[in-house]
């Protein structure tokens, strides 16, 4: 699970080169440090050069504990990373005075207007307890539901703990990040919030199962697709099985409100499916109806599941905003990244061919920046890359023309965004996880 | 839709010059005909619904002209709940992603996709399909009855349902409908006869896509409507409509296009059980034990066809008195009245096929319906005939099957299903008060059973 995050620091290194300028110029941060902590050099840290903007040393030392060693730390302080408050635990391990507690506890005062890179955390690391059996819940509850084993295959199947898992754990991220905010971290209610991320994922698992029908594609995540392997019908069946197990533990969570959160997901997800069967709109219409289909498609999942883990926590409605436009705009910038990656990434990186969205007859942000330095692309998205040659075309040409970097801009913008709003809860490492998170999204890989 | 069978109905009652609103009004009769007994009820119906019905009045064992019947019990009970309670209402007319299904629709007009079908048969529905699912949900719940809790707002005075039931009738619909669009999908494998022809393989898998997502609009829209109903145990139970849906099409074998086979006769070994299996009343979750019954013609069936249909209508009918407040034990009666309303319309359509001597041009029928389970208890030597099916149930010779078939009891001890479910629903009822709801409800099973 961790592999999302390691690739995100490998990335942060190599694409020093490229956009090491523009992050001098947005953070203010000495590209030393940025580098010390890209590469994973920690003890670059020690001397921390900007003491305003990172947590008090204690607590930095103990998360140093739990990176500089391997995942088992996190099973020998599970207290630390459950209690309602991880920072005051961590006290407990520094054996620190009464000094650093004040120091401590006037932390959230001294918190600075700019934002902040706190590398050395890694989500999937203070998440490990809430994530760590998470695919084998989902497998449980997929299997609890069913008398029929080949059901049950095919529902599991891209339950294998081989995906990236990040919606759960921006999930979780938020969830605690909340709770923390609001100063009420019960077991019970982190348990309901992560049984909003499982929803997430399982929700995500299903369109993938129907987007395999649809789409005709034999291999996703690097292994053959489930409409290679099982009969169609079958496997509708299955996407609409985990669906309704899906909604029975949600309604199993009795909240009224959440659930309402939650259905507007599966509305979202369908409407933006039919925005991409047809293209009517006209040239200045596109770029609109790319961003709606993008929200709908992606974006929804994350900012309403985010959302509902504020409304779950008793938050108030600022909060939950907060909690959903985060999730927006990382989704947006999740998705904006992943149509970029469509051309730039081999395919062994993403376990799926490249160039995959025109050749389905997409016309995502690249080749929309594209058509402006290109106008020939216009009637090819106009008739979906269908005729011969179209796709190889188009690909050249977005390579030719600054849609990449356009598109990298816009997801940045979000990213950026998004860090913005995480700021506006109370610091806390889950609240840094969220910052960490938006990094990750754009620097990522696959 | 509606307009189309509203029109057909009044055709009907001009050309036999009954008066529209006669003596029927359901309010009128509904009262003197509460202490009737069923034969006299049938009677009843029928002196009153036919103009020739003079001499054959005393016989009730002579079958009516049956479409006649099934549609003035069905208009009937619409007058009772209010309006017609199809989800084809304005609001899903008028949606931009209906409208979007519409015209890429007309892209399969021609096509062999059976999508296609599917449409049609819901949009110009006979009498093999049980058009309003809905309808049942809102008389039970009209039948029942609300506790005296529920605030003034949320009731529809004029029609005696609530409005979070009607909703409640109009998801039901929706999930029974993408259900049937879902399986109208066609399995395109490679391995497949289908994914190999090439000449329709666009069509097919562009029918896929349309099938696929309208489905996936209808499931979303319900989850959305659900949801608003703001009653978590409701959705806790519709949402194991839709997983007991999705199981019902993993049972036993298959061909390629997923269409079931029965199992090899002795396959399994199990003694019949005293009393018939049903789901855990208890948690949701848990699914129908069907492995305890399969081997057993009736029982297996039953349980085939409680996931594939009962199980939505009574748990739909089950949600809605959930809805209204009433108890937990009338709660359990409307399930079990759904279900077996459900089996007994079930048994009769998988009877019809049998109704005349020899199957019509291009007929077919289920090879897991009553009748074959049946036969194939009877005489297991049929199943060589059904082995042809394994790649294709096109490939069997149903002419054969079905002369078979009618020289067996298969067909008697399908009626004989029939009767059972229809007894145990129409007993089911008497827990309810006598009302011109409950009145209809006996209309329309008494029709189904002259059908």
């Amino acid at each position: 699970m961790a592999c999302l995050s390691t690739s995100g620091r490998v990335v942060c290194g190599t694409r020093r080169q490229q956009t090491h300028k523009l992050l001098y110029q947005l953070f203010g941060t000495s590209s030393g440090s940025v580098s010390g902590s890209g590469v994973g050099s920690r003890p670059g840290y020690a001397g921390n050069p900007h003491p305003g903007l990172a947590l008090p040393k204690t607590q930095l030392q103990a998360q140093r504990l739990f990176h500089g060693l391997s995942f088992n730390i996190g099973k020998d302080y599970p207290d630390l990373m459950q209690s309602p408050h991880s920072c005051s635990h961590s006290l407990k391990y520094s054996q620190c005075s009464k000094t650093n507690l004040r120091q401590h506890s006037s932390v959230h005062t001294q918190q600075p207007a700019g934002p902040v890179r706190e590398f050395q955390i890694d989500p999937y690391i203070i998440l490990d307890d809430d994530l760590k059996y998470f695919y084998d819940d989902v497998r449980y509850l997929l299997k609890s539901g069913t008398s029929q084993p080949e059901l049950d295959t095919i529902a599991s199947y891209y339950f294998d703990g081989q995906g990236k898992a990040l919606r759960p754990m921006v999930t979780m991220l938020m969830a605690k990040a909340i709770n923390y905010h609001l100063n009420n971290e019960s077991h019970q209610l982190v348990h309901k919030q992560r049984q909003i991320a499982l929803f997430s994922e399982m929700v995500h698992s299903a369109s993938l199962v129907h987007d395999d029908v649809i789409d005709q594609s034999d291999f996703r995540r690097g292994k053959p697709s489930v409409n290679a392997l099982w009969n169609h019908k079958k496997v509708t069946m299955a996407g609409d099985y985990i669906l309704s197990i899906a909604s029975i533990m949600i309604a199993r969570l009795r909240s009224d409100d959440v659930t309402i959160v939650l259905s507007q997901i599966l509305t979202d997800l369908v409407q933006g499916e039919f925005m991409q069967l047809g293209s009517r709109e006209t040239e200045n219409e596109r770029f609109a109806h790319y961003l709606t289909k993008t929200y709908r498609k992606t974006a929804s999942l994350i900012a309403n599941a985010l959302k509902a883990t504020a409304v779950i926590a008793q938050a108030d409605d600022n909060v939950a905003e907060v909690a959903f436009q985060y999730g927006r705009n990382v989704g947006l910038a999740f998705q904006l990244v992943d149509d970029m990656l469509d051309f730039v990434s081999s395919s062994e990186q993403m376990g799926k061919p490249t160039a995959a969205d025109l050749k389905l007859g997409l016309a995502t942000a690249p080749v929309l920046f594209a058509c402006e330095k290109y106008p020939e692309l216009n009637p090819m998205v106009m008739r979906r890359f269908s005729e011969p040659g179209d796709v190889e075309r188009a690909f050249e040409l977005v390579h030719k023309s600054h849609g990449l970097e356009q598109t990298r801009f816009l997801a940045k913008k979000h990213c950026n965004e998004a860090i913005r709003l995480a700021q506006e809860l109370t610091e806390s490492p889950y609240q840094k996880g969220l910052q960490v998170v938006a990094d990750l999204v754009i620097n990522r890989m696959k | 839709m509606y307009r189309a069978r509203g029109l057909r109905i009044i055709m009907q009652r001009l050309h036999q010059r009954i008066p529209v609103s006669g003596e029927l009004h359901p309010s009128a009769v509904a009262p003197a005909l509460k202490t009737f007994t069923s034969q006299q009820q049938q009677h009843h119906r029928w002196t009153s619904t036919s103009t020739a019905a003079g001499k054959q009045s005393a016989n009730v064992q002579v079958t009516p002209p049956p479409r006649h019947d099934w549609n003035r019990a069905v208009s009937e009970a619409e007058r009772i709940v209010g309006y017609p309670t199809s989800f084809l209402s304005l609001r899903w007319l008028l949606s931009d992603e209906i409208a979007n299904v519409a015209l890429h629709l007309r892209k399969l007009v021609g096509s062999a996709h059976p999508l296609m079908k599917t449409a049609k048969h819901l949009l110009y529905n006979g009498k093999n399909t049980m058009q309003a699912w809905g309808l049942i949900v809102l008389l039970v719940s009209k039948a029942a009855g609300h506790a005296p809790s529920v605030p003034d707002v949320e009731q529809d005075k004029s029609a005696g349902v609530l409005h979070s039931q009607r909703a409640l009738a109009e998801v039901t619909e929706m999930i029974r409908i993408s259900h049937l669009v879902h399986n109208s999908v066609v399995n395109l494998q490679s391995s497949t006869q289908a994914g190999q022809d090439g000449a329709t393989y666009d069509d097919m898998s562009f029918g896929n896509k349309i099938g696929l997502l309208t489905g996936d609009y209808l499931l979303g829209h319900s989850s959305a409507e659900l949801a608003n109903l703001r009653n978590q145990e409701v959705v806790e139970l519709i949402s194991s409509a839709v997983r007991d849906f999705s199981e019902s099409e993993f049972i036993g074998e298959r061909d390629e296009q997923n269409n079931p086979l029965p199992y090899k006769p002795g396959t399994f070994q199990r003694p019949s059980l005293s009393v018939g299996v049903d789901f855990n009343e208890h948690d949701v979750m848990t699914p129908m034990p069907i492995a305890q019954v399969l081997g057993n013609p009736e029982q297996e069936w039953e349980c085939r066809n409680i996931l594939n249909a009962g199980s939505l209508l009574g748990k739909s009918c089950q949600a809605s008195l959930k809805l209204a407040g009433q108890s937990e034990e009338l709660q359990r009666h409307a399930y079990r009245f759904g279900k077996h309303l459900a089996l007994a319309w079930q048994a009769c359509l998988d009877a019809e096929p049998f109704q005349c001597p020899t199957l019509p041009l291009d007929a077919t029928f289920s090879l897991v319906s009553a009748p074959v389970l049946f036969h194939l208890e009877h005489d297991p030597s049929i199943y060589a005939q059904l082995e042809a099916g394994k790649q294709s149930v096109d490939n069997i010779d149903y002419d054969k099957i079905h002369k078979a078939i009618l020289a067996g009891p298969a067909l008697a001890k399908t009626k004989e299903l029939q009767r059972k479910h229809t007894a145990a629903a129409l007993a089911v009822l008497q827990h309810f008060p006598a009302t011109d709801a409950r009145q209809a409800l006996e209309n329309i099973i008494l029709a189904m059973q002259d059908l």
